[in-house]
C-alpha cells in the first residue's frame, strides 16, 4: 500500500482494488499507518484522499538504514559531552 | 600519514572537530561512563556498554531506539595508541555479544572484508581535537546504493515499523 502511495496520492477506493481485502480492512490499516503518522487522510468531496507523510519516510529511512546516521548522530552527541567534560575540568 | 591497508574503495569516513584537548576527548570515546551518553543515533540511548578496552579486549552496546526496539553490537580492538589511535572492528550483536548478520535487525550494512574501523584523534592545538573516523563499509554503500532498491527496503521497514507500532498498543 505504501508503495502505491509512493507513486502519489490515491483514494482509499483505488487502494482497496489491488488487494483481495474488503474495504473495511484496508480502511482499519489506514487508520494504523495515520495514527503512526505516516500517512495523511484528507476529504476529497465524497473520498478519502491518501497521501504519504515525507517527513515520516524520511525520520524512518534515516534510523533504520544509515550506519552512516549511526555514526553523524553520535559524534553530535559526543560533542555535547565533551562540553559538558570541559566544564567540569576547569572549575576543579 | 601511514594506514595499515590501501583501498581502493572510497571508505565511509566522519570527522569532527571539537573544541576540547585531545585527551578529553579521548577519554569521552573510550570511557563507558562517556560513551553510554553519546552512543547511538539521535533519540536513542544506550542502557549497556560494558567495555573491556584493551588489545584483544572485546567491548558490548546495546542502543535502544526511540521505539524500544534494541541493537546490539561488539566492537573488538586491534590496536590502541593513547591518545591518538584506535584499530576495532564493529559488528551487530546479540545480547552476549554473539555476531549476527545487520540483515537480522533490518539494517543493510556491506563491511569491506579484511578492513577495520579506524578512529583517529589529532591535536590541531589551541585546545582543539579533530576526531575521524574511517567506518568499515564503502562511502557508496553508506550513501546510495541503488535509490530504488533502498525505496523498497525502506518501505518494508516502515512496514515493520508499522506492525511494531500496533504491537506496542
Amino acid at each position: 500500500m505504501i508503495e502505491r502511495l509512493s507513486h502519489g496520492p490515491a483514494s482509499v477506493h483505488r487502494l482497496t482494488e489491488p488487494f483481495a481485502l474488503s474495504q473495511q480492512m484496508i480502511s482499519k490499516h489506514i487508520a494504523c499507518l495515520v495514527r503512526a503518522r505516516i500517512v495523511i487522510k484528507t476529504k476529497r468531496g465524497r473520498e478519502s484522499v491518501c497521501t504519504l507523510r515525507p517527513a515520516a519516510i524520511k525520520t524512518v529511512s534515516d534510523w533504520a538504514i544509515s550506519y552512516r546516521r549511526f555514526w553523524e548522530e553520535s559524534f553530535d552527541k559526543l560533542e555535547g559531552v565533551v562540553n559538558e567534560m570541559k566544564k567540569l575540568e576547569v572549575k576543579k | 600519514m601511514t594506514k595499515s591497508r590501501v583501498n581502493e574503495t572510497e571508505r565511509m569516513t566522519i570527522t569532527r572537530v571539537f573544541d576540547a584537548p585531545r585527551e578529553l576527548v579521548w577519554k569521552a570515546w573510550t570511557d563507558p561512563k562517556y560513551v553510554m551518553q553519546w552512543w547511538g543515533p539521535k533519540g536513542f540511548t544506550a542502557p549497556v556498554c560494558q567495555m573491556d578496552f584493551r588489545v584483544g579486549g572485546k567491548s558490548l552496546f546495546c542502543m535502544r531506539a526511540p521505539d524500544g526496539q534494541e541493537f546490539w553490537n561488539a566492537i573488538e580492538y586491534h590496536e590502541i595508541v593513547p591518545p591518538e589511535k584506535i584499530v576495532s572492528s564493529m559488528y551487530f550483536a546479540d545480547s552476549k555479544g554473539n555476531k549476527v548478520e545487520p540483515a537480522a535487525y533490518g539494517i543493510e550494512h556491506e563491511a569491506i572484508d579484511g578492513a577495520y574501523d579506524v578512529t583517529i584523534f589529532e591535536d590541531l592545538g589551541n585546545g582543539q581535537t579533530k576526531l575521524t573516523f574511517i567506518g568499515n563499509e564503502p562511502m557508496e554503500s553508506a550513501k546510495n546504493s541503488g535509490q530504488l532498491e533502498g525505496w523498497n527496503q525502506i518501505l518494508d521497514k516502515i512496514a515493520a515499523v508499522v506492525a511494531g507500532l500496533v504491537q506496542a498498543k
